[in-house]
């Protein structure tokens, strides 16, 4: 039998191939291909003629565009700062719990489990201002949700991202919950002798102890909150007035509804780079020694 | 040992050419799903195909989100015989790029020209050839609630005045205009678009636009964009205001109008069934109306805007072309049959725009709903028309419409900035011959 058959490294490479095969033209091959596209103007059917960097010249003067950046914008900062921080704190709570965790810990992570559409009709009545809150403070006198959160512009993006947080920190929680099962028990002895406060063993002990889970978490964070789509399309569509449009609806538009792919291929290839940047960022860290 | 082999070699012989000879040749669509329609199209279309034919077996295959599933079939060179798209303005993509067959030699053949009417013949013409054929056709319309309107003495308006006056005194009343919401189907927004371009602007100016000889940026356009921002945004017709508006689904608004929330459901002809359903249960009588007239440079009559539902074609990659052309002819030959089915839904799909004569229909046939077959028949025959968006307008343009009408609410840009834009796709459009076929006027 051939040599390189049997070597040991080549054996690892084997059972790997298929993967990569598949990768390769699931998400390689297409990549590049929306590559190529972005230089054209493919309607997705027809003729595809070269546009040269048509498309992003297109793109950096499309208010639609610059909405929706600065809206995923707001978007990460809001997943990086509300559920991250809920979710720290009830996990801390949570490893004081003996009896009964396991029944928070599910109720928590439940919403998680849920299909986005699920998630999405739950919401959409909760806020709906006849037959939800809104209706039932109106039979009591008070005017308060009498309008649907997501029907109004000022607060569209904030509402369909509450939705989304709500059904996302309980998988925060059960990570943090998980790196905080893995500290030393005996530091927390240790401060206990040394009459360390709740508060001073989570902030010098928990906080320093999980950073490579809490990091990771960060990075799912920021790159899951780029192709974010589902529950805007479902709750909102990206309106009133595009008031809750992110980059990955403002991409389906394109490609499915208005039926410009070579465009919609210059917003994915931006949301590519993007993507690419954060990862370099936090490879770069690595690098410097950081425990990411 | 001769005779056995010679015995077994004419009967296999024998089979084989039966074989060939008489099985039937399999004509596949792929057709776009609906509980309720499924079921009677399988027994009164494809059953009642099957039994009338040994040549030709149909096999309808039921899609969620037809446009989504026929895309890939076509670009690989596969997929069904016969397949549905949501309107033309697909086709003329589809067309561009050869995945669909022309129609011309079968429309030829068994007269499909005269069996269909003018316009929705007209619709489905690219570059002079055939291409797809209406499987419904609509319109926009009111409904109101008959009751309501009898106890309170009002009268069905005909003019911008009128409409105006009305609709205050609905609202002395407590109640809304109009029922009407977006939740679930944003594009909701284009249907009073047009409502208004046609009754405003008018179908002749509507028809020059949408031809090239007047601007989308002229004022009657930008005007009737004007006077939907002030009913919607300041008056507060449809279901109380904006934010409601956005909030409410169909079966909400549908409800709001039979519970007399709202007088009046400003709808396509679709609303027929759901409506007749709903005031089934209640103790309200309801009926409908054209929709009036808003300026006199819109004409003196109403017109009713036309539309199809959804279209059929052939693959241009199908084996069997003829037997698909033969399917569609067996559908288009026979009145009778078309409006028993789309009598059994309610004559909200199915209802092929064919020319329907008096003994075609059932007896029992609600008398609105045959008054609105007969008028919209008559009043089309006569060049009473006008046009909606999502028949008439290329994708880009048409998106635009409904997408960034809400900016236009919320009051982010001017009538005048959004009816710029659609000048500009629409310029687009032109210069990419991404047109949509208009039939001359």
């Amino acid at each position: 039998m051939p040599k390189f058959l049997t070597n040991i490294n080549a054996i690892s490479w084997y059972f790997l191939m298929p993967v990569l095969f598949i990768h390769f033209f699931v998400i390689a091959f297409p990549s590049i291909l929306s590559l190529l596209l972005c230089l054209t103007d493919w309607n997705g059917f027809g003729k595809i003629n070269y546009v040269g960097l048509e498309n992003f010249e297109e793109l950096f003067r499309d208010r639609i565009f610059k909405k929706a950046v600065y809206h995923n914008f707001i978007w990460t900062i809001m997943f990086l700062t509300i559920p991250v921080i809920v979710a720290l704190i009830i996990a801390y709570l949570l490893t004081g719990i003996k009896r009964g965790q396991l029944f928070y810990r599910l109720v928590y992570f439940f919403p998680y489990i849920l299909a986005s559409i699920v998630n999405c009709l739950i919401w959409r009545y909760i806020f709906h201002p006849k037959h939800g809150l809104g209706g039932w403070f109106e039979n009591q006198g008070i005017d308060f949700l009498s309008k649907s959160p997501f029907a109004m512009k000022e607060t569209a993006l904030y509402a369909v991202a509450w939705v989304d947080m709500w059904h996302f920190w309980g998988f925060l929680v059960i990570i943090y919950l998980t790196g905080m099962y893995q500290v030393d028990e005996s530091l927390y002895e240790a401060a206990d002798i040394e009459g360390a406060t709740k508060f001073q063993k989570f902030r010098y002990i928990t906080i320093p102890m999980i950073r490579p889970i809490f990091i990771l978490s960060l990075i799912i964070i920021i790159i899951w909150s780029v192709p974010t789509f589902d529950y805007v399309y479902i709750l909102t569509m990206g309106g009133p007035a595009y008031s809750s449009e992110v980059v990955a609806n403002h991409l389906y538009s394109q490609a499915f509804q208005r039926m410009n792919v070579g465009y919609a291929s210059t917003i994915g290839v931006m949301m590519f780079f993007y993507v690419g940047i954060i990862v370099g960022f936090f490879a770069l860290l690595r690098r410097l020694g950081w425990e990411v | 040992m001769n005779k056995i082999f010679n015995f077994f070699l004419s009967f296999v012989l024998t089979a084989f050419f039966a074989t060939s000879t008489f099985a039937a040749t399999k004509v596949v669509w792929w057709m776009e799903s609906d509980a309720t329609t499924d079921p009677v199209v399988q027994e009164f279309f494809v059953d009642a195909f099957n039994a009338e034919h040994d040549d030709i077996e149909l096999e309808v295959v039921f899609k969620e989100d037809i446009n989504d599933t026929i895309r890939p079939a076509l670009l690989s060179g596969s997929g069904p015989d016969i397949f549905d798209t949501p309107g033309a303005s697909y086709i003329k993509i589809y067309q561009d790029a050869g995945l669909v067959k022309s129609l011309q030699e079968y429309a030829d053949q068994y007269g499909w020209q005269d069996k269909l009417l003018e316009w929705a013949y007209n619709s489905g013409v690219f570059s002079g050839e055939l291409y797809s054929i209406p499987k419904n056709y609509e319109t926009m319309i009111y409904f109101y609630n008959k009751t309501l309107f009898e106890e309170n003495g009002w009268s069905l308006p005909n003019n911008l005045e009128e409409v105006e006056a009305l609709a205050a005194k609905i609202k002395a009343k407590g109640m809304n205009p109009y029922a009407y919401g977006s939740t679930g189907w944003q594009p909701t927004h284009e249907h009073l678009v047009g409502n208004y371009f046609n009754t405003y602007a008018g179908p002749d100016n509507v028809y020059k636009a949408l031809i090239g000889e007047k601007k989308w940026t002229d004022p009657e356009f930008v005007e009737s964009i004007e006077l939907l921002r002030k009913h919607m945004v300041d008056d507060g017709y449809w279901s109380g205001g904006l934010e409601t508006y956005y909030s409410l689904g169909w079966d909400d608004f549908n409800g709001e109008f039979v519970n007399r929330e709202s007088a009046m459901l400003m709808i396509g002809t679709w609303g027929f069934n759901v409506t007749a359903t709903n005031f089934a249960e209640s103790s309200d009588d309801w009926d409908w109306a054209a929709l009036p007239i808003l300026h006199p440079q819109a004409g003196d009559k109403p017109n009713y805007q036309l539309a199809t539902g959804g279209t059929m074609s052939v693959n241009a990659a199908s084996k069997n072309p003829e037997a698909a052309a033969k399917v569609i002819d067996w559908i288009l030959s026979d009145r009778a049959r078309v409006l028993n089915v789309t009598g059994q839904l309610g004559y909200g799909a199915w209802l092929m725009p064919l020319h329907y004569e008096d003994s075609d229909f059932d007896p029992n046939i609600d008398p609105r709903q045959k008054r609105f077959l007969t008028e919209f028949a008559e009043a089309t025959g006569t060049g009473n028309y006008g046009y909606t968006t999502w028949t008439f307008y290329p994708n880009d343009p048409g998106v635009h419409i409904w997408k960034d009408m809400e900016v236009v609410w919320a009051g982010d840009i001017t009538p005048l900035e959004f009816m710029e834009e659609s000048q500009r796709l629409w310029d687009k459009a032109r210069a990419d011959d991404a047109l949509v076929p208009v039939g001359k006027r």
